[in-house]
């Protein structure tokens, strides 16, 4: 008859096996750890580099109101300017090095005075829309800014701000969170599903099958150890992001309580995935392959709720996007659904508890 | 408590009846799609016997053993293995079952003892017997020295006797070895076959599969073949020399010539083969044709040498089964 006791054992001796096995052979390890460092770096490239314009400002005019003008454009959160002259700014975008020249004429300030019409000159490399509209939208902003200030007389409209929340977070920060959850799914998936999919691959699993131990103590066995390799990984994205970005957890109970759970997903599906393919090449592939429109339409950058009907539902299928919500309250004390923290806890207990039943069900010959 | 007691699943026996077969497979079918890998197989093996299954590749053997270990579930018919019924009591199967498959299913990054200490927590052994019966095993195998070495570094034969060592770890009574020695060279086979020898004597039953009919001839008590997934016969190889083979008679004549047909037309004559001046003639069982083989070759030409023997296994095989074991 077999007891708890033999479950237990043959649980612990799966987890000691896997360990033992993750040491002798990390590479797929240092994977997992790897790879969300390499999401994180790529987003803040993409945000540092993509958001600014380079701009060159060619001042005519030195000035008090162009001086004001030059300020609000810097103040516009859509540049980044350089004073240059006309045919220092005319090289510049001849090379590609910037998006636009902005001129202000020789009698900017005369005009605005005697309040007559000035034309600011744009010249724009248009050969990217996405550039040339962030030009299109900003300096308009930067009028209206410069205008509010110069003539508040003029500038009636004020903007009358209420925060949601008592601070403002910068992209970054934000993106924190989904590359963690993001980070702890190739870490759980990559190293669960190649622990499974070896035994397999080297056809050691009949070691496995044919000794009496349960199923599901095996699988619980392999999945623990995969859960605290992942963990290690899981730590050292979370020092990079505490570290280098300086997000700082607001409820350090839920981000460890929820960083295990959705951790334990992972390794689940991934032990899954592993079952199913069998070999660890196609495992890693897709595990990597995943993650990258798993991240995008989970609502990355924002609530769903802000996005189109399909978007929210497509969103609501995967387990990514309430590990984003639960982890954003964890980390930001942001509410991004309504369903609350009950609910979607509940949501991820029921994706681990699925994958756990459906790799018990793979693990076959 | 034993399972049995709770739940009354095994068969049940009288007082002085002799155990339950260590196997038996009653009316078994395996299919794959139109496939028939396995087909009505009915057969039984004894305790404490040293059973060899063979067949050509692709004729059902490893089918058959997942089947009876539980690895593949059967389409049809019955596995009953030490009085218990598969897969409803798979576990107490695997319990008593000790398995050296083919591939040896090794774990090649850890340690030889790694390995076996593995097994043993699978197999829920108590940890006081535990660190013994490795060492115990490492022993028999002659592999105690490189206990700590990982398995990575070892030839196919200390393999082999390390998957060997694991499979006795948890005393079996029941082991199915799958192709004991293939890829082993003849000092390990050596050894191999003496670990198989020894495990009679301690009442073991052992199942083999393989593709040498000398190992099975040195090995076996009894031999079954299969093709296309049915049992072609079952029986001790002496048996099977007697009920198949009759005798072989080798001539070779001093000059090339047409006889063949004439060899094959006499009554008793199974098979006619030839090779140049060289023809070997299968007859049925008793000597009675032999003489008249010798009269008929002997009016046409001088014969250079003759000799008349036992056939080989074989020889028998590729007459039940129309083809060659190792195809």
């Amino acid at each position: 008859m077999h007891t708890l006791g033999s479950s237990l054992r043959a649980l612990w001796a799966c987890l000691k096996k896997d360990l033992k096995s993750a040491l002798t052979e990390p590479l797929y390890t240092l994977i997992s750890i790897i790879l969300p460092l390499n999401v994180l770096v790529l987003m803040s490239l993409l945000v540092i580099s993509g958001g600014l314009a380079p701009t060159a400002v060619v001042m005519q005019d030195a000035g008090p109101l162009a001086r004001q003008f030059y300020a609000a454009m810097g103040q516009s959160h859509s540049f980044v300017i350089q004073q240059a002259t006309a045919e220092q700014a005319n090289a510049l975008i001849q090379e590609g090095r910037i998006v636009a020249v902005v001129t202000i004429p020789a009698d900017f300030d005369s005009r605005i005075r005697q309040r007559l019409p000035v034309q600011v000159g744009v010249k724009i490399n248009n050969l990217n829309t996405d550039f040339t509209n962030d030009i299109r939208r900003a300096l308009p902003l930067s009028i209206t800014s410069f205008y509010a200030r110069a003539e508040p007389s003029i500038v009636t409209i004020t903007p009358q701000e209420r925060d949601a929340y008592p601070h403002d977070l910068d992209y970054i920060p934000y993106l924190a969170v989904p590359i963690l959850v993001i980070g702890l799914m190739v870490g759980g998936m990559v190293q669960a599903g190649t622990a499974a999919a070896v035994e397999w691959e080297k056809e050691t699993v009949k070691e496995l099958l044919l000794s009496p131990a349960s199923r599901l103590a095996i699988l619980l066995g392999k999945m623990l150890a995969s859960f605290l390799v992942g963990l290690v990984g899981a730590a050292v994205v979370l020092v990079v992001l505490i570290a280098l970005i300086g997000i700082w957890p607001v409820h350090w109970g839920e981000l460890i309580g929820f960083t295990l759970l959705i951790l334990a997903l992972f390794t689940a599906w991934g032990t899954l995935l592993g079952a199913w393919l069998k070999r660890r090449t196609p495992l890693t592939t897709l595990a990597i392959g995943l993650f990258v429109p798993l991240f995008f339409v989970s609502g990355p950058f924002g609530p769903i709720s802000f996005f189109a009907p399909i978007e929210q539902l497509v969103a609501r299928s995967f387990p990514v996007y309430y590990a984003i919500v639960v982890l954003q309250h964890a980390v930001h004390d942001f509410t991004l659904n309504t369903f609350g923290p009950g609910i979607n806890t509940l949501v991820l207990a029921a994706f681990a508890l699925f994958g756990l039943i459906l790799a018990t069900v793979a693990l076959r010959r | 408590m034993r399972e049995d007691m709770l739940t009354g699943a095994r068969q049940t026996r009288s007082p002085g009846e002799p155990a339950a077969p260590a196997i038996e497979l009653r009316a078994l079918c395996k299919s794959f799609g139109t496939l028939q890998a396995v087909d009505h197989l009915t057969l039984t093996i004894e305790q404490g016997e040293i059973f060899g299954l063979l067949g050509p590749n692709g004729s059902g053997k490893t089918t058959t053993i997942n089947l009876i270990s539980g690895l593949a579930t059967p389409t049809g018919g019955e596995v009953w293995v030490m009085g218990y019924q598969m897969p409803r009591h798979a576990r107490t199967i695997r319990q008593v079952l000790g398995a050296v498959p083919q591939e040896t299913a090794l774990y090649e990054e850890l340690s030889a003892w790694d390995n076996l200490d593995f097994h043993a927590d699978l197999f829920g052994m108590e940890r006081k017997w535990k660190k013994a019966r490795i060492m115990q095993m490492l022993d028999l195998v002659q592999l105690q020295e490189r206990k700590h070495s990982r398995v990575s570094t070892f030839s196919g034969g200390m393999k082999r006797r390390l998957a060997l060592a694991r499979a006795l770890l948890h005393d079996p009574h029941l082991l199915y070895l799958d192709e004991p020695t293939l890829g082993v060279d003849v000092q390990s086979r050596r050894a191999i076959w003496d670990y198989i020898l020894s495990l009679k004597e301690q009442g073991k039953t052992v199942l083999i599969t393989t593709n040498y009919l000398e190992e099975a001839q040195a090995l076996c008590e009894r031999i079954a073949i299969l093709d296309h997934g049915k049992l072609i016969a079952v029986d001790t190889p002496e048996h099977l020399k007697q009920t198949y083979g009759g005798s072989v008679v080798e001539l070779e004549t001093v000059q090339r010539i047409n006889v063949a047909d004439d060899l094959r037309a006499l009554p008793g004559v199974k098979e006619v083969r030839e090779n140049g001046t060289r023809f070997t003639v299968t007859t049925q069982e008793g000597g009675e044709v032999v003489p008249q083989i010798i009269n008929l070759v002997t009016k046409l030409v001088e014969l250079r040498t003759i000799a008349v023997r036992e056939p080989t296994l074989d020889e028998i095989f590729l007459r039940l089964t129309g083809t060659a074991l190792r195809d």
